[in-house]
């Protein structure tokens, strides 16, 4: 077999085709008569917002879901999807967002697993030297036999890609492909793609928001909006504020202004905090810094850099083992989360369904979670009910929570409406200081925008923000000063208006040299 | 001495046998902790069935095959209802406990047979639980079969969509487990120690179980601790040829269970898991929804 073979398939044919594509579930037309076509040795991006319909389109390629109406059409020939194994054997690779491997095994062993042509006895010999010469061609190093929780989440991906290409697939669906990797692998990631089409491979990205990423590699875009494509485009030919605008379907302003506001004093301060995480490794190692009013800090760093822990540290969630918190000049190392509410420490989670809000509450209890011990609302332990659904109104309103009461249940908002819920919980009791973890990750366009927006207005109120995000771009945006975090420890806090991407994206990535050399 | 290491030898191959089936079934996800319920199937059906015909191999193909009958209900338990394996895996402990108690009860007494030949003492099932061993590990590492079942129990979702059968291999899986402990327990009824009393198998199928998660679910490591454990055995059966006038024999009995204890307490623990946890399948117990 030979896995490099490129048959006769001409650079610009057109590989896969959807015409009409039409897909109906209870009360929404997921997809309204898309039409699109991929080139062989295109990259073809598809861009969309959250409920946009993009899902749904890919697992209808994919032959997870079969449409409603329309035909596909994969090098030229009608197909009819049954399962997803249909489309892989005519040539169809997806890489999906979450990875699909198993960790306790070698990266062979995943490449082969489930391989139609994979005899009785594994010949281990023969397949890496086939995946080998794949890696080779695509300019890409790997150890085969690491086991693959080993591996970092760039390489992970390419575990899958390469197991998509081995198994012969010509055309590559890859669903949010930068969306949890570090700037060098972010970067490594697009130039192996861009390899990838030299050899006629068609490659379709799925992408929510990164659109930089979008316009810096692909050669054509389609946009998709309430399900219907509204944009047909030559990357050439586009801007970021076009696809943005496209996307939204109003102006979106890029340029955040990170308004000048006078530094005030600190409001919380960090001393050699040291914290262990649930396995009983130390997660944070002597970190040191402090939050001043009118300030937003941004910590940037690839997940699991002890991130999460210093959050939960700082809100009163996880023991600190060694060091101090004060805020406002007064201890609170040891206070309970409820004592650092009152105080004025405002938490927003990075899991929004988890540890943010009740699924099976109501909007109005699950904002009724930051006031009930206020006396205001709450009289010697009885609540008063229409004070605090005034409020839950008042909120929901105020921050555009889509929804058509209060009395919904918090689980059937979608992930930017229940952030905005749970911002607007947090921020109506204007704290002192506010730690945001991820408060972004997830949501598209226009979410973004808002929540952004709402913390950029809590720092002009005076507030001190703590911002944890795995976004360079939003830290780059947002942040007064700027703390890259790497296993631990912070590599060094930069003044946020001069910082360099590349410097912050190498200082995430915990290469130092770099930046001393400038 | 020769003695003392063939019995020893001749012990761990029905806890090698045993624990072979476990491993298999744990590998693909599925933890039966009744191996003591299926080996007293088996050697109480093979025991009546060569008693009966006066033919060895028409027991031991009984023995196997009520095995694989228990695999199978074990799975259609597990795996096709969802249920919670270690509730179900006690059942088939007290089921088998109860329900052989109660049709061997007639035969009780020894089987009246003149033995299987051996060499020089050493059962030839001892070389046959080697090469259980290394078949079994050759299947796990090196076939593709045995990749898509380490697959099946690390990670049900991801063999799915590498277009394996997870229900399938799981029933498969479970079947041939059961069946080696059938076989197990036919060796220990008909080989080791053929004579049929109350409660003969007294808890080797929980040491079995235990050496599972002693061998780290490889089957090398699993041969040497059934040795150890069969050797601890002897010992404790006879203590004063060894080691004369340290213990009590009664003592020196609780030993292998003391020290299945003790294992599977560190098995259980943070620290353990944090240095070793790799090894054990991760989807090991837990139902498959799709």
């Amino acid at each position: 077999m030979d896995v490099l073979s490129t048959n006769e398939i001409k650079h610009g044919d057109v590989v896969l085709e959807a015409r009409g594509i039409t897909k109906r579930y209870p009360g929404l037309v997921a997809n309204d008569h898309v039409d699109f076509e991929v080139r062989a040795g295109e990259i073809h991006a598809i861009l969309g917002e959250n409920g946009a319909g993009k899902t749904t389109l890919m697992s209808i390629l994919f032959g997870l879901v079969r449409p409603d109406e329309g035909e596909i059409y994969v090098f030229g020939k009608k197909v009819n999807f049954k399962s997803p194994l249909d489309a892989i054997k005519l040539g169809i690779g997806m890489v999906h967002q979450t990875r699909k491997l198993v960790a306790a095994h070698t990266v062979l062993e995943n490449i082969l697993l489930g391989h139609p042509k994979t005899g009785v006895i594994l010949d281990f010999k023969k397949a890496a030297e086939e995946v080998a010469r794949l890696c080779d061609r695509y300019e890409y190093k790997l150890n085969l036999n690491d086991k693959v929780w080993h591996l970092s989440e760039g390489e992970k991906q390419m575990v899958e890609i390469l197991k998509a290409l081995y198994r012969g697939a010509r055309i590559l669906i890859l669903d949010e492909p930068t969306s949890s990797l570090a700037p060098p692998e972010t970067k490594k990631l697009l130039e192996t793609i861009q390899i990838m089409t030299r050899d006629e491979l068609a490659i379709v990205p799925f992408i929510t928001h990164k659109l930089p990423v979008v316009l810096s590699v692909s050669q054509r875009v389609t946009v998709l909006r309430r399900g219907k494509v509204v944009a047909r485009l030559n990357t050439r030919e586009a801007t970021e504020q076009m696809l943005a605008r496209e996307m939204v379907g109003r102006e979106v302003m890029f340029n955040l202004e990170r308004a000048q506001v006078e530094r005030g004093k600190a409001v919380l301060e960090v001393q050699n905090l040291s914290v262990y995480d649930e396995k009983g490794m130390k997660a944070v190692k002597d970190v040191s810094f402090s939050v001043h009013e009118g300030e937003i800090f941004g910590i940037a760093g690839v997940s699991g850099n002890g991130q999460q822990p210093l959050a939960e540290a700082l809100a009163g969630l996880r023991k600190a083992a060694e060091g101090r918190v004060l805020l406002d000049g007064s201890e609170i190392t040891r206070l309970s989360s409820m004592e650092r509410w009152k105080r004025g420490i405002g938490y927003i989670p990075s899991e929004q369904r988890a540890v943010g809000s009740i699924g099976d509450f109501s909007l109005v209890e699950n904002i009724l979670m930051s006031y009930y011990y206020d006396d205001e609302f709450c009289r010697r332990g009885v609540i008063d009910a229409k004070k605090i659904r005034a409020r839950a109104e008042e909120l929901v309103a105020e921050y555009g929570v889509a929804t058509p009461s209060v009395d919904v249940l918090a689980k059937n908002l979608s992930g930017g409406n229940l952030q905005k819920l749970i911002l607007a919980r947090v921020l109506s009791r204007q704290p002192r200081l506010i730690i945001a973890n991820l408060p972004t990750q997830g949501l598209d366009v226009g979410a973004t925008e808002f929540v952004q927006n709402k913390l950029l207005e809590a720092k002009k109120a005076g507030a001190a923000v703590l911002l944890i995000s795995e976004d360079l771009d939003e830290v780059l945006a947002l942040s007064d000063r700027i703390a890259p975090m790497y296993e631990g420890r912070f590599m060094d806090i930069l003044p946020g208006g001069e910082a360099e991407r590349e410097i912050v994206g190498a200082l995430m990535a915990g290469i130092r040299q770099k930046a001393a050399e400038q | 001495m020769w003695e003392f290491w063939v019995r020893s030898l001749n012990a761990s191959t029905i806890f090698t046998v045993a624990a072979l089936g476990e491993i298999i079934g744990q590998r693909a996800g599925i933890m039966n902790v009744g191996v003591e319920g299926a080996m007293l199937f088996g050697a109480t059906i093979s025991f009546i069935v060569t008693k009966t015909t006066g033919s060895y191999l028409l027991g031991f193909l009984a023995g196997i095959a009520v095995g694989a009958l228990i695999g199978l209900l074990h799975a259609f338990f597990s795996v096709t209802l969802g249920g919670d394996q270690v509730v179900n895996g006690m059942g088939i402990w007290i089921l088998g406990f109860g329900l052989t108690a109660y049709i061997g009860y007639p035969y009780t007494g020894p089987l009246g047979l003149p033995r299987l030949p051996a060499i020089n003492g050493l059962s030839p099932f001892f070389l046959l639980s080697l090469l259980l061993a290394a078949g079994i590990w050759f299947f796990l590492f090196k076939t593709h079969a045995g990749l898509k079942l380490r697959s099946v129990g690390e990670n049900p979702s991801v063999a799915e969509v590498s277009g394996i059968n997870v229900v399938r291999t799981r029933y498969a899986s479970v079947m041939f487990s059961g069946a080696l402990m059938g076989l197990a327990g036919s060796i220990y009824a008909l080989d080791y120690n053929p004579v049929w009393n109350y409660n003969f198998l007294m808890g080797w199928g929980f040491i079995a179980l235990a050496l599972v998660f002693f061998s780290m679910w490889n089957p090398f490591l699993l041969l040497g601790g059934s040795i150890l454990f069969g050797a601890l055995w002897q010992v404790s059966l006879n203590p004063e040829a060894l080691l004369p006038n340290i213990f009590s024999r009664y003592i020196w009995r609780t030993f292998p269970f003391v020290i299945t204890v003790i294992v599977l307490i560190l098995m259980s623990t943070k620290w353990f898991s944090s240095r070793w946890g790799a090894a054990r399948p991760e989807a090991l117990g837990l139902p498959y929804e799709k």
